[in-house]
Formats: C-alpha cells, structure tokens, sequence
C-alpha cells in the first residue's frame, strides 16, 4: 500500500503537470490507497462449515482529477480518473478523461474554496493496522469465532437443553459475521487549495450475530475501534450470550407499544431515514420530510442529533474531506428543531442559488449559508475506503445521538413499564418515499417484552414488524438513555453513536405464525 | 502516456493466466485448487439533472480474483482481489503469481486454525469440515457480446445531449415534475476464468442501461418514482425500444416521460387506505418482478438457506436444517411455478458462472411443490444435486455469492383483463417500488407505484403510497389465478454480500391474483 508521503508527492506532480494545460482555469488532484482486509465467518453446528469461511483482501490506488475548461459557451467541468499509475502518465491519462468528459454544468460555481476552521484532527491513524498480515487476519477471525463457541460450550442453559454433543449440534448453533479493517490513505491538492494535504485512517470491526436456531433465539454482538490493541474475541462472547438469552422467545399481538428502541435499531432509522432527510440533495430534490422545516421543530425537544468527523477517537473521525476542507460538527437536529444538513462544496453552492431555496430549505441569506456548511464530501464506496475514481458526494461522518435529559436504561424500562425493549431491525426502508416519512421494518433479534418495568422475557425473533412513520416516531420520543456507543449497520457509510430511545405509540404487526408450524 | 486499456486484454493473457496457475500448483505443496478471474471493462456514462448536463465519463478499469483452497490436516479457502489499472498490464505474470501466492497463504493459514479449532471444541468441532467443491464438467470456451452498437464506439458527447434532451422533455411535463435525473451507461465487459482443474472460460457481455428518477410535489406530497430500463445489448434499445417476446420496453425518451407523468397523476391522487384483512389483490408483472426477487429468489439462495448470510442478507424459511426443509412440499397454490433460468434474455443471461459452471434452469417451484435452490459448487458438496451455475460476483476482485439469473414466476393461461374483470371488490397493483421483507424472508411488504381500485370487475381510482403486507406461504398459497402476459424486468441493485455487492440481475413473471392485506401511507 502506498505511503501518504508517496500519495502526496504523486498528488503534487500531477497538479504541477495539470495546471500547466492550456485552457484550464482550475483543478483539483486527489490520489488514494485503500485496503479492505476482511475475515468472514460462518460456523454452523448443524451444517458442515470452515468457521472462517473467507479470509480475503481488495485493494486499490489511483488518482483523480476533477478539472474546469475554458470554452466559447462558458466553463465545462469534467473529472477523471487513472488506477494504480500515479506517475505522469497516469495524471496525463486522467486529465484526458476530464477533458473528454467535461460538461457544462450551470449549477457548477467553483472548486472547493479554503475553509475559515482549521484542521482539527491528523495523525490519529493506528500503523499497526496499516500492517496486519495473512495469518493474523484468519487468527483475528478464528478468535471471535472461538469466543461463541466457548460460551456455547459453558453455558448451563444450553446444557439443560442438549444431554450430549450431538444434542448439542442439533440445537443449531450459528455464529455468523465478520472482522473488517480498513485502511485509507488520501492526498489533495487544487487551485484554491495549493498546500497538499494528506490523511490516514484505519477502523477495525467485528460484527457477529449468533443464534440457538432450534429455539429461533437470535443474539448479535460488535466490536469497533480504531486501534489493533482494542480487538478481541468480545463480538463473538456477546452474540452468544444474546442467543441464549433469546431462547424462550415469545410472541406479542398486533397493537400500539411504547418500545426503547435499542441502539441497533437507533443506528437504522438514523442511517436509512433520518440522515437521508438531512442532506443538501434531499432539499434540493424535494425528497425529504423536512422541506421547507430549517428552524422549526422536527422532533421531541430532547433530541439533538449531530455529525462530528472531527471527534478524536471515533470509528468515522477523518482529518479532511474528500474535497480538502476540514471535517466538523454540524449540528443537524438540536432541542427537536432543524438546525442544518449535511453537504459537498458542490451541493451548497447549488442549493445557496437554487431560486427556491427558501421553500427547499426553509430560510435563505445567512441562515441558509450557515446550515450548509460543507464538512461532508466524502468518496466513500466499495465497502469502505475512500475512492479515487469517484467525484465527491454526501457522506455522514460519525452521526452522535443524544438525549437533552438522558437517562439509565433501567430507569428508562421503569419507566416504560409496559412495552418493548426492540434491540435489532432489519429492511428498515422509506417504504412510499423519503418525504411521506412512512417505514417498516421486522424485529429480528435482541428483543424483549417490557412488564412492570423490567426486561420481563425475550421476544420472538421475526414475530413483528413495525409499520410507522418517522415523523410520528421523532415526536413521540419520551425518553433518552445516557450512554451512546459506535454502532454500524450493513453497508452503511456512517458510524452512528447511538443511545437507546423510548418512543410511543408505535405501530406494531404480529407476523408470520406459520413458522411455528414447520418447527 | 499508458495505453488504454482494452477488453482484448482478456485474449492475451489466457496462456499467462494458465501457466500462472499451472505454476502455483507445482510450487505450492499444499495447494488442492485454485481458480482466478480477470475483468476488463470499457463503460461510457452520462448523466442529466432537470435539463442540464451534470457529468459524463469514459472508464476502463481492470481486476482480478483469486481463490485458493490448500490445507494439509484439513483443507480450507483463502481469497485475494485487487482493483488494476492499464499500467500494471505488463506486470500481470508477477501480480498473478503474488495474488495466488497471498490467497494460499490465507488458505494454508486458516486450515491450520481450523484443524486446531475442531480439536479445540469437542463436539462442536466436528462441524468444521473439509472444504469440498462439487464436481463439475470442465469446460474451455468462449462466449461472444450480443449487441448492434459497439458500446465502446459511442460518442460521449452525443451522449450527453441525448440523456439532456430526455431530462429537458421531462421537466417540461407539468409544473408539478419538480425534480428529475436522467443517467445513461453503455459497457461492455470481458471476463476470464481459469482454474487448476483445466477451465478456461472467456464470457464477453454488452449492457445498456438508462436511469430516470422523478419527483413531482402537489402540496405536502412528494411523489418520487425510480426505474431502469435495460438489456443485455447495445445503445440500439435506447433509442429504439426492446419488442422482444419476453422482454418490451418502449424508447427510452417515451419511458421517462410515462415515469414522469405518472408521478404528476399520483402526486395528486389520495393515499391507499390500509385493510385490517386480507383482500383481493391483482398485480401486474412488474410488480411480480419484486415479488418474485424477493420472495422468490432470495430464499432459494442456497448459501443463505445454509446459514451463510445470517449476519447480512438473512436466512430462508425453506431450510431449517440439511434433514428438514421443504423440498417436496406444498407452499404455493397449484398455479404457481417459478424458476430461475440464466438461458433467458436481459440482465440475468450468462453461460457460465464465476466458477466455470455450465449455467442451467432450476425450478424452484413447481406447481405449488418445493423442488431446490440456486446453488454453487461448494453448497452443492453440502447439500447434494447437481451445481446449477450461479456463483456471481458483482467484480472480479470480489468473492461470488450465489445470485439470482432471470428468477421469475412461471406464465399461466389466463388473459389479465379476465383476472381483474372476475374481481368484483379488490386493489390492482401496477409497478413495483420499495420492499421490505423479513428476516427468512417469510414475510413481506412492498409498496407498488399505482395502485387502482378494482370495482365491478372494472379499474377505477388511482391511489398513490400503497402495498401489500403478507406472510409469503400464505400469499402464494391464496394464488388463485396467473396470467400469460409474462415479462421480465431489469433489477439493476441487489445488494448482498459483505462488502455489499450490488448486482444487476433478471427478474420477472405474469399477472397473479391472490388475497392478502393492504397497507397505504
């Protein structure tokens, strides 16, 4: 994998070589190195498996130039991109495709101009990670793997349903899931931005979900960080033991619950609804809920919800953007009321013209100047990383949930006292449109039944799905738990710091019955 | 300056890539098998928003694959995959030689760990197996594109106008079409696969694809429409439509608009209203397009029903375990049959998959009886029958999962005006939109583009923000009449995978009337 040293001095010779092109107002090089080292697992007690079911690696390098032409009919912008040759055949390459691919765009007003905030973060990056051979990669995955197995093993409960190993196997054990580290490496240089700028980072993940099949109990368990000395078998435990705690699992009727939303489910909504809402693309199309709602309440007045890439030590923390500005907190939802959007050079400057901003967004001038501020361009993609082939789009950071009067989850079930304790969603999706702010989705696993203010027994895995509103939803919250913690969900580009939180009134369906008979 | 890169690449570097393996297997003592895949692609794209040009782009990229299984007490895999460039084309002998190197560096690793691991815990070792592959017939062929316009002929800039000129005609639909994004895409690709075993398999495929998304507003509604028009062929099915007997789609120009006006009318028409019981429900084959994908096709997957996708994409309510599942059992009304068949046309067509299998029909179900699963190789060995070819991946330096081909529900009889003119009380729903199923797929909710009031055996009222919500036997099991209008539709984004790949594949079926619940916004 490159070094940033190596990716900078490429980035450098390619914008000399660049900006020395007839006809070129200006121009932007970004090159890149990312690694996506990943250990998939598969262990089945029931079913043959290898435990570590794909132990594998992509990588890539390149660069891209985003590029504005003179013409007769204006300024055409273009972008292209060159893998793995950063010399100067490969910037020559690039620029070619920009030149050829060039348009004129109307809504294009500049390359990124330099930020008024510094650079908060830099340095923050693990090399340990960077350096993670073959055989600790499978030993990585063989670790979690052996952690549920070992929790299968001593675990009395499993005991007093299995007389032998055979029983045991036939209990269906599964310990699906994955260890993930990526390693990212990026240079940027452009016209308004001529001192190169380089960044690193590195996030492992172990992501594991267990199950007793045989009782349909389904457990999950996470690791995240940012550091190689914080992996350990921890994922694999925790799943385990929320599959054993699922067994017995029981199933509730169709009505209206109050139900805590654990941080799971949290970290869904958030990444499938409400952060789509807050984007500067999602005003510009008139696809969110929130049109026309900056400076007006969208939530219960103890909700804040903001994005900081600039946090020292979270999982999503980055020095710089995929455009070269510093990352930040932007503050989308504060006390329940719309206070700003995520967003790129390109979609604030869109947005800030667009003729209807002010029905879009809700206000205009300064205010609409300050809610866009673009901390967000990222080039996210391919499972991780940030990709050189790519223009910059729209891409939360580390998205930080909290409470105005947070509370202990326990005080939070007393409170409750009769409800659910939802732990896990699945399919949550803006089933008619974001902007209708309708959802659905199933309860899949770590969840409870909520009698006289305890966690009284698991719920069914699959026996539920939710079929609400996110507008109902954000207003009806009635309570917020203290602790947040790194959450990630499937294909998700944002790492979202998710407390749990207790909402009412939310529409519940019993489902799929017809499961108990093929048992 | 670097050449560019060509997809006659794949024809140069077939002896490299044999010898490469031929290599690997006499140096490297404990490796049982290896295979590896290369993919060139040459793509031009071009994209519009609400009249404007926003981008366009001419690419080529270049990757590759390697899966290695080795061991010496057991055997176990190990994979590598890496994203190239024209520059490392002269270097491909040593960058293949190193990635089998890596990938059975990983395989040798990992069988070691799993032969401790089954030694470790007891009885709950003995599951962790030899790593088997089905066998398969070996094949050496080659597979040409279908198409009439070179992809790689096209002119960007002609591109361009055209995807502007559609964005402009349907912004000008009505003042209500507030929003719209018109993209393009013509490619055309190449991939190679070799394995120790003597394959070597070179598959070329055309595809042409146009976007369009739309967002008309009336008041405090938005509505936004999505779809993609496309085929396996060149840019000839833009510009002139596809009159294919399974697949017909009018001119690109002529679809956006209907998407357009579309959103207009439902922007204005009421909300479905949600049933609290099962009513008659008749849909039309694009919307049994999503139908059959997801209740259909995702749990016929044999890696998910085997327990591989637990964690990501799910289970299947069809397999509980290798001794109980439903092969062999009723769970769908007589009328229903449904199939996937990569020898159909559109985005699910190949001939072999990316394990060198002869790609063949699987009926899923056959007349309301259970018969099997898309497979792979290596399920194969687990579960028994013959592999079926659909081990995919969305790009070479991604390990393959078994994927849908052209999964579709089988054609009946019944002409679909007679399916709605018997229904005296019930919804008619018309293109698929947004689904959300459950965890083995067990139970469903997917919300349709349109949805008509049937009344008198007559369509009456358009209503917008609706679907249906069912349990999936239930619903295929209500199935009480299915059309011959059968079609098949493109599904440009499956996701599966960890790290997500999403694919383009086929999918299809007839006019079906069944029973079940309702749900409006």
């Amino acid at each position: 994998m490159k070094s940033a040293a190596e990716l900078a001095a490429a980035a450098e010779r390619a914008f000399e070589y660049v900006r020395g092109q007839d006809g070129l107002l200006e121009a932007e090089v970004f090159t890149a190195a990312n690694g996506a080292l990943l250990t998939r697992l598969n262990y089945t007690s029931h079913i043959p498996c290898n435990g570590v079911e794909e132990p594998k690696s992509t990588e890539s390098c390149g660069l891209g130039i985003r590029a504005v032409f003179a013409s007769p009919d204006g300024p055409r912008i273009g972008f292209g991109s060159e893998p793995s040759d950063l010399g100067p055949a490969g910037a020559e390459r690039a620029l070619e495709r920009a030149r050829h691919a060039a348009v004129a765009d109307p809504d294009f007003v500049s390359l990124p101009d330099p930020s008024r905030e510094p650079r908060a973060l830099a340095d923050y990056h693990d090399p340990r990670l960077m350096e993670v051979d073959d055989a600790s990669l499978v030993d990585m995955g063989f670790q979690v793997v052996g952690g549920a197995l070992r929790t299968f093993l001593a675990s009395s409960r499993l005991a007093t349903l299995a007389e032998d190993d055979a029983a045991l196997r036939r209990l269906g054990l599964i310990v699906g899931g994955d260890v993930t580290i990526l390693q990212e490496r990026i240079a940027i240089v452009s016209t308004r931005l001529p001192r190169v700028q380089t960044d690193e980072s590195t996030l492992m993940t172990a992501f594991v979900t267990s199950m007793v099949e045989a009782h349909a109990a389904k457990g999950s368990g996470a690791s995240t960080g940012t550091r190689l000395d914080h992996f350990s078998d921890e994922a694999g435990v925790e799943a385990a033991q929320n599959a054993i705690r699922a067994i017995g699992g029981e199933r509730v009727p169709s009505g209206e619950y109050t139900v805590i939303f654990g941080r799971q489910p949290v970290a869904d909504l958030l990444n499938n609804l409400v952060v789509p809402a807050c984007t500067a693309n999602a005003f510009y199309s008139s696809r969110t809920p929130f049109l026309g709602k900056l400076g007006r309440p969208v939530a219960a007045p103890q909700l804040h919800v903001y994005d900081h890439g600039a946090m020292p030590g979270l999982m999503g923390s980055k020095g710089i953007t995929c455009e070269g500005l510093p990352t930040g907190r932007t503050d989308l939802i504060r006390s329940g009321v719309l206070v700003g959007c995520l967003s790129s050079w390109y979609a604030t400057q869109r947005l800030l013209r667009d003729p209807a901003l002010g029905e879009k967004l809700g206000a205009t001038g300064r205010v609409a100047q300050a809610a866009l501020a673009p901390r967000n361009g990222f080039r996210f993609g391919a499972g991780g990383g940030r990709q050189f082939d790519v223009p910059p789009g729209i891409a939360a950071s580390n998205v930080v949930v909290e409470g105005a009067e947070p509370v202990a989850l326990d005080e939070l079930v007393r409170a409750v006292k009769h409800g659910l304790y939802v732990g896990r969603i699945w399919y949550t999706y803006p089933i008619n449109g974001l902007r209708a702010g309708d959802f659905t989705c199933t309860v899949v696993a770590d969840s409870y039944i909520i009698r006289d203010g305890r966690l009284a027994s698991p719920l069914r895995a699959n026996a539920i799905r939710i079929n609400d509103n996110i507008g109902r939803i954000l207003d009806n919250i009635v309570g917020i738990t203290k602790d947040v913690k790194g959450t990630i969900v499937w294909a998700a580009d944002e790492v979202v710091y998710a407390p749990e939180i207790a909402v009412r009134g939310v529409r519940v369906d019993a489902i799929a019955g017809f499961m108990e008979e093929l048992e | 300056m670097a050449s560019r890169l060509s997809v006659d690449l794949i024809e140069t570097i077939k002896p490299v890539a044999e010898e490469c393996l031929h290599d690997a297997q006499r140096r490297l003592a404990r490796l049982r098998y290896a295979d590896l895949r290369l993919e060139v692609s040459e793509a031009k794209w071009a994209v519009a928003e609400n009249g404007s040009p926003k981008g366009s782009g001419d690419d080529e990229s270049l990757s590759l694959g390697v899966r290695v299984l080795a061991g010496d007490r057991t055997v176990a895999p190990g994979y590598a995959g890496l994203a190239l460039g024209a520059a490392d084309a002269p270097d491909l002998p040593r960058i293949l030689r190193d990635a089998l190197e890596r990938a059975y560096r990983r395989a040798t690793a990992n069988a070691e760990q799993k032969a401790e691991a089954r030694e470790k815990f007891g009885g709950l070792g003995e599951a962790l197996g030899e790593t088997r592959l089905h066998p398969v017939e070996i094949r050496r062929d080659t597979v040409p594109a279908a198409y009439r316009v070179d992809p790689r002929a096209l002119d960007l800039g002609e591109m361009t106008r055209f995807a502007t000129d559609v964005s402009r005609q349907v912004a000008s639909v009505a003042p209500a079409l507030k929003y719209n994004w018109i993209a393009t895409l013509s490619r055309l690709s190449r991939e190679l696969f070799a394995s120790t075993e003597g394959a070597c398999i070179d598959q070329a495929f055309a595809l042409t694809q146009g976007s369009c998304s739309v967002v008309a507003v009336a008041g405090a509604t938005s509505q936004d429409l999505y779809d993609v028009l496309g085929h396996q062929r060149g840019w000839e099915i833009l510009l002139e439509g596809v009159d294919e007997p399974l697949i017909r789609f009018p001119t690109f120009h002529d679809w956006a608009l209907g998407l357009a006006r579309q959103a207009v009318a439902l922007a204005a028409a009421p909300p479905l209203p949600t049933s609290d019981r099962e009513v008659v429900v008749v849909t039309d084959p694009h919307y049994n397009t999503l139908v059959s994908h997801e209740i259909i096709g995702h749990p016929v997957e044999l890696d998910r029903a085997l327990k591989m996708e637990t964690a990501y994409a799910g289970r299947s309510w069809l397999l509980a375990g290798l001794g109980e599942h439903q092969v062999g059992k009723r769970v769908a009304s007589p009328l229903v049959t449904a199939y996937s068949d990569p020898a159909l046309p559109g985005y699910g067509h190949y001939t072999y998959d990316h394990e060198g299998t002869p790609a063949r029909r699987v009926v899923h179900i056959d007349r309301g009886v259970f018969q099997g699963f898309m497979n792979s190789r290596q399920t194969a060995a687990i579960f028994g029958g013959q592999p079926n070819g659909h081990w995919k991946a969305t790009d070479a330096a991604l390990v393959p999962l078994i994927r849908m081909s052209n999964t579709a529900f089988g054609a009946g009889t019944r002409p679909p005006e007679e399916i709605i003119k018997e229904v005296d009380r019930g919804w008619y729903f018309a293109g698929h939109r947004t689904p959300s199923i459950a965890e083995s797929r067990e139970n469903f909710r997917i919300s349709a583009r349109a949805v008509y009031e049937i009344r008198d055996g007559a369509l009456g009222r358009l209503h917008r923000d609706g679907g249906i919500v069912a349990d999936s036997r239930d619903y295929l099991m209500n199935v009480d009449a299915v059309g011959a209008d059968f079609r098949l539709y493109p599904i440009p984004n499956c996701g599966k995978g960890q790290p997500m790949q999403v694919k383009k594949l086929g999918n299809g079926g007839p006019t079906m009337r069944s029973r079940a619940r309702v749900a409006g916004g």
